[in-house]
């Protein structure tokens, strides 16, 4: 960290900064294109529908209409959705933790009978597509009778685990076994070594796989449209299609775009200062799978 | 170390049922199921009929999926090459020595974090419309004609358009990360023998990326098949086959649509089958194609 | 270091916030309704039909369930959810509204036949007749209301046809043809409907010259506006026949698709249509615009979307010269069904009466801006006459039922009318060839 920061600091060597002119050229072109795109959606949130349908939401006529957050926010169920979403996602991603780790331990640790079977059997589950599954689990839910926001997490949580089962597999199998060994000696059962021990070296791992699963969970759509039977259910994806869909007929567009905003900046808020955990969560989950 | 056999057991215990309830009883049945004639997803097993290959004979006839099919290639290909390219693009300038590397990258993937569906409305009601959309203005400064971006010609390109826009932030972000696991003295050497960026780029990042761009055509490819969401926002009142997905066409098929008052489950199983066979094929031949040359460094 | 302790700060947050939407956002928990039977000499219940005050109400304990197609915080949402209020208070029945939205469709069919507890379903009348198992046939129960005397004779015929039974309640019924603006028709001169093509011509050009664009179109409609074209040179059943099995060529679809090319090549559209929906149908609230092809609804759409109040009127699709049906109008409606296996059927019917009669039927169509499902009440201002005009019609128009025979060709068939609007197209005997092509 330190040392970036000093070479920050570094005197302008302009020869060097003219070299990557066209690369400088390329990221500001798409700045600029985020900044008007994000201006826009912010821009048509204080406007009403007739400035947003007539292109003129940047001259704001008839002045700011804050009124707008204020209709989403009361006549929509911004604040059910959200919490929905947030919901489902934390849950699924303490279930999946439970359900995988221990998974993941023992299957870095032992051979034993049926061990690589999971283990094949994992790694291909993790590129079946979710048409594959929907059908049958449809069908069960509605036998079972299960459905709800119980259903959609247990889904979510299902769902994960392969994936960060065999992601944690790789980190335990790096651990040394001296760890065991040692805590072995020491009187601590095997249970107890892994919760105690063994757990909390996997952490940077568990953190950059709980960000991943967290913000699959959180873009999940098509799941959610599904099973999702009810609107008080429904996560921010799907949420905001109804709202979409309903604002687009009673001609509320700038509450529409309130809500989007609204939904919006939490998770922003989120990203901006947890940018480097979000993406090196990404990027180490992503290359790994 | 000693084996505990109670504990392997019950640890594992969770992860195998998880496996057989969400994906292998599924999928079995998915594949059971496209082999017979079964109108009601929910329909028990005793009500299907056997019905061989006739719902794979149904669905390749079918007008419908046929052209969902050929846009999901499309997608794939061309979004694909566009999307891979500009990403790669991306990670090159951005691990170039550029200030304000750590903004960039955030801004780059921005896109991701902001829900679709809010993405592809501003899209619609904004980028591409016709009467004051900022495309139509840029055109309109440069002395051109407004043109339809949503009219039936480009409404598809329109859709992959905005859909590569979402995407490149995250393939950057796989770029960027094998980029900078490339030692910076292999650079500093090629440098010293007087070689340019683009042939460092073409001589050393991209052998070194083989891996990386392998896992991100996988992804790629995994992530066409599973197109849904645009779709269903750039023609939201009716399925039209300028934008059709075989995801949608199974959607309408499995859970009816407007003008669809006949459901067919066995023929949406056949749909979901098809696309996981096309998924294992393009692996096997990304596999086979960058097959034993992963090289070390 | 203290990026761990930011992380473990910010997850606590998380979770409590989780928690607490999960506490104050339980609406969808359904709790089991006690299994009451409904009281056995079940009066028919209309609205008149007032509960004793207090203690012992018509249906005390009862409850229903109702998947509304609705979304929350629309208006028509609104009124269902004050009117099962009012229900709840005179007959002690309490109706759980389940708001699904527009999407209710996906899910009705696998929830009926599972015969989850549902009591009453809302959807579109067309869908409820032809695509959902398990709904009951109210021909008693509405015959013992006498629901005959203030419904629409033509869309109930219409259920019988498809059913053979009627088997759903109209709640939002609608009309479709062309809306315009009648200023707009003033400031140039039209003084009256155009009846007949070559009056709608003259109207046009008229129009035209006074500066405004005649026609708007948006492309999610394009299907609807070329159907009218083709049911007045076809009819319904031939232009179902041609969409099954092909044949267009040399049939009167070649005029019908020539007159939309002709209107085409008369500049009669508004700049930029066919524009994505709702662009164009927009440009008759900023004055850009004189008339569309749509259901009712798109009057409460333009008013809200532009912030504006169009002085509206309607008028039937024009006549054509030799054609096979000249006078039929679109008709449909959003209708409530109840299930087979709903055990307080009669409760759910009083309910659906409650909804679509009087008084609460009249806050509908007042606040929702449509046409009221009882014929006693008022239609929305800008609607007026579409009562008259739906309780005249014969047969209703369906919604491109026609063109959707052939289920396969269905998407392709719509694009390729947007692209007729579009004027990529020669001549309608190119149109009609091209159709044709999709059948080899």
């Amino acid at each position: 960290m330190k040392k970036e920061k000093n070479t920050y600091r570094a005197r302008i060597n302009w020869r060097r900064e003219l070299r990557l002119l066209p690369g400088y050229i390329i990221v500001l072109l798409w700045l600029a294109f985020t900044v008007v795109m994000l201006g826009w959606i912010i821009g048509a949130s204080l406007s009403t529908s007739r400035d947003i349908y007539q292109g003129q939401i940047f001259k704001f006529a008839t002045g700011f209409h804050w009124e707008n957050y204020v209709t989403a926010w009361n006549t929509q169920n911004v604040s059910v959705f959200f919490g929905n979403s947030l919901l489902y996602s934390v849950v699924s991603c303490v279930g999946v933790l439970a359900i995988s780790a221990p998974a993941a331990y023992v299957l870095s640790r032992w051979k034993f009978t049926g061990g690589k079977a999971l283990r094949i059997g994992l790694v291909i589950a993790m590129s079946v597509p979710v048409i594959m599954v929907i059908m049958p689990i449809y069908s069960l839910s509605v036998q079972w009778g299960i459905k709800g926001r119980i259903l959609l997490m247990v889904l979510y949580i299902l769902l994960r685990v392969p994936y960060t089962t065999i992601y944690l597999l790789d980190f335990f199998s790096t651990l040394s076994r001296a760890y065991e060994e040692a805590a072995y000696l020491d009187g601590c059962s095997a249970p107890k070594t892994f919760l105690k021990i063994m757990l909390p070296l996997v952490q940077p791992a568990i953190v950059t796989v709980t960000i991943f699963n967290f913000m699959s969970v959180w873009n999940e759509f098509f799941m959610a449209l599904i099973f999702t039977s009810n609107e008080s259910m429904a996560p921010v994806g799907v949420g905001l299609l109804n709202i979409i869909n309903a604002m687009k007929q009673t001609g509320q567009m700038g509450g529409m775009f309130a809500a989007v905003i609204i939904v919006f900046l939490p998770t922003f808020l989120l990203y901006i200062f947890l940018s480097e955990k979000i993406i090196s969560g990404v990027t180490g989950g992503g290359v790994k799978g | 170390m000693k084996k505990n056999k109670a504990m392997i057991f019950w640890f594992s215990l969770p992860a195998v049922l998880s496996l057989l309830i969400m994906f292998v009883y599924p999928v079995c049945r998915t594949v059971l199921m496209s082999f017979f004639q079964v109108e009601s997803v929910t329909a028990t097993m005793a009500d299907w009929s056997f019905y061989g290959l006739g719902n794979y004979l149904k669905i390749f006839k079918s007008a419908s999926f046929l052209t969902s099919m050929r846009n999901m290639l499309l997608i794939w290909f061309v979004g694909g090459i566009i999307t891979l390219a500009l990403a790669m693009l991306m990670s090159v300038v951005v691990t170039s020595g550029i200030r304000g590397k750590k903004f960039f990258r955030a801004v780059i993937y921005l896109p991701n974090i902001i829900s679709a569906v809010a993405l592809a409305t501003m899209w619609i009601q904004y980028i591409f419309n016709y009467d004051y959309g900022l495309l139509n203005e840029i055109v309109q400064l440069f002395g051109g004609e407004k043109i339809k971006w949503l009219g039936t010609d480009l409404k598809f390109w329109a859709m992959t358009g905005s859909f590569v826009f979402g995407s490149v932030g995250y393939y950057m972000l796989i770029y960027i990360s094998g980029i900078e696991g490339i030692p910076q003295d292999l650079y500093e050497a090629a440098t010293i023998d007087g070689a340019g960026k683009v042939s460092q780029f073409t001589r050393i990042t991209l052998p070194l990326l083989k891996g990386v761009i392998k896992t991100s055509l996988t992804f790629w490819s995994i992530n066409t098949t599973t197109f849904f969401l645009w779709t269903k926002m750039f023609s939201p009142i009716d399925t039209e086959s300028s934008t059709i997905v075989p995801v949608i066409y199974l959607y309408d098929m499995v859970f009816g649509g407007k003008g669809i008052t006949q459901r067919d489950a066995g023929a949406g199983a056949a749909v979901g089958v098809v696309l996981t066979l096309i998924i294992i094929a393009v692996y096997l031949v990304t596999e086979w194609l960058f097959k034993g040359n992963d090289l070390e460094y | 270091m203290k990026m761990k302790k930011l992380m473990a700060l910010l997850l606590a947050a998380v979770m409590v916030l989780a928690m607490l939407a999960g506490c104050s956002s339980d609406g969808g928990n359904e709790t089991k309704a006690p299994e009451t039977d409904p009281p056995a000499e079940s009066k028919t219940g209309t609205e008149e039909s007032k509960a004793p005050e207090g203690g012992d109400k018509k249906y005390e304990g009862v409850e229903l369930t109702m998947w509304s197609m609705w979304s929350t915080g629309e208006p028509q949402a609104n009124v269902i959810s004050e009117a099962a209020a009012a229900f709840e208070a005179e007959t002690g029945a309490k109706v759980n509204i389940e708001f699904k939205g527009r999407d209710v469709n996906k899910v009705l069919s696998a929830s009926l036949e599972a015969k989850e507890k549902i009591d009453i379903i809302e959807d579109d009348y067309q869908r409820i007749a032809n695509t959902y198992p398990n709904i009951l046939d109210l021909t008693d129960m509405a015959k013992a209301v006498n629901y005959d005397s203030w419904s629409y004779a033509c869309l109930n015929n219409q259920v019988i046809e498809w059913v053979g039974h009627l088997n759903s309640i109209v709640e939002q019924p609608q009309i479709g043809g062309f809306f315009y603006d009648k200023t707009a028709f003033e400031n140039a001169q039209v003084t009256s409907a155009p009846a007949t093509w070559a009056e709608f011509l003259d109207a046009c050009q008229k129009i035209k010259d006074s500066g405004v664009g005649p026609i708007a179109q948006d492309d999610a409609y394009c299907d609807f506006a070329f159907y009218h074209t083709l049911v007045r040179y076809l009819g319904e059943e031939k232009i179902a026949e041609l969409d099954k099995n092909g044949g267009w060529s040399g049939t009167k679809a070649e005029q019908a698709a020539q007159d939309i090319i002709d209107l085409i090549n008369k500049g009669y559209f508004v700049d930029g249509a066919p524009d994505a929906y709702p662009a164009s149908q927009n440009k008759i609230g900023f004055g850009l615009a004189a008339m569309v092809i749509c259901g009712n609804y798109v009057t409460a759409e333009v008013d809200g979307n532009t912030d504006t109040q169009v002085n509206w009127g309607f008028c039937n699709y024009p006549a054509v010269d030799g054609g096979a049906d000249n006078s039929s109008v679109y008709g449909g409606a959003n209708s409530l069904a109840i299930t087979e296996y709903s055990e307080n059927a009669q409760a759910a019917f009083d309910f659906i009466i409650f909804l679509t009669t009087g008084e609460w039927d009249q806050k509908m169509a007042t606040e929702a801006k449509q046409i009221p499902a009882d014929t006693r009440n008022k239609a929305y201002p800008s609607l007026e006459g579409s009562v008259e005009a739906l309780q005249a019609a014969e047969k209703p128009m369906t919604w491109c039922a026609g063109l959707h025979e052939n289920a396969d060709l269905k998407d392709t068939i719509k694009s390729m009318c947007v692209e007729l609007f579009e004027g990529k197209y020669a001549d309608g005997a190119a149109f009609c060839a091209a159709l044709d092509a999709l059948y080899k």
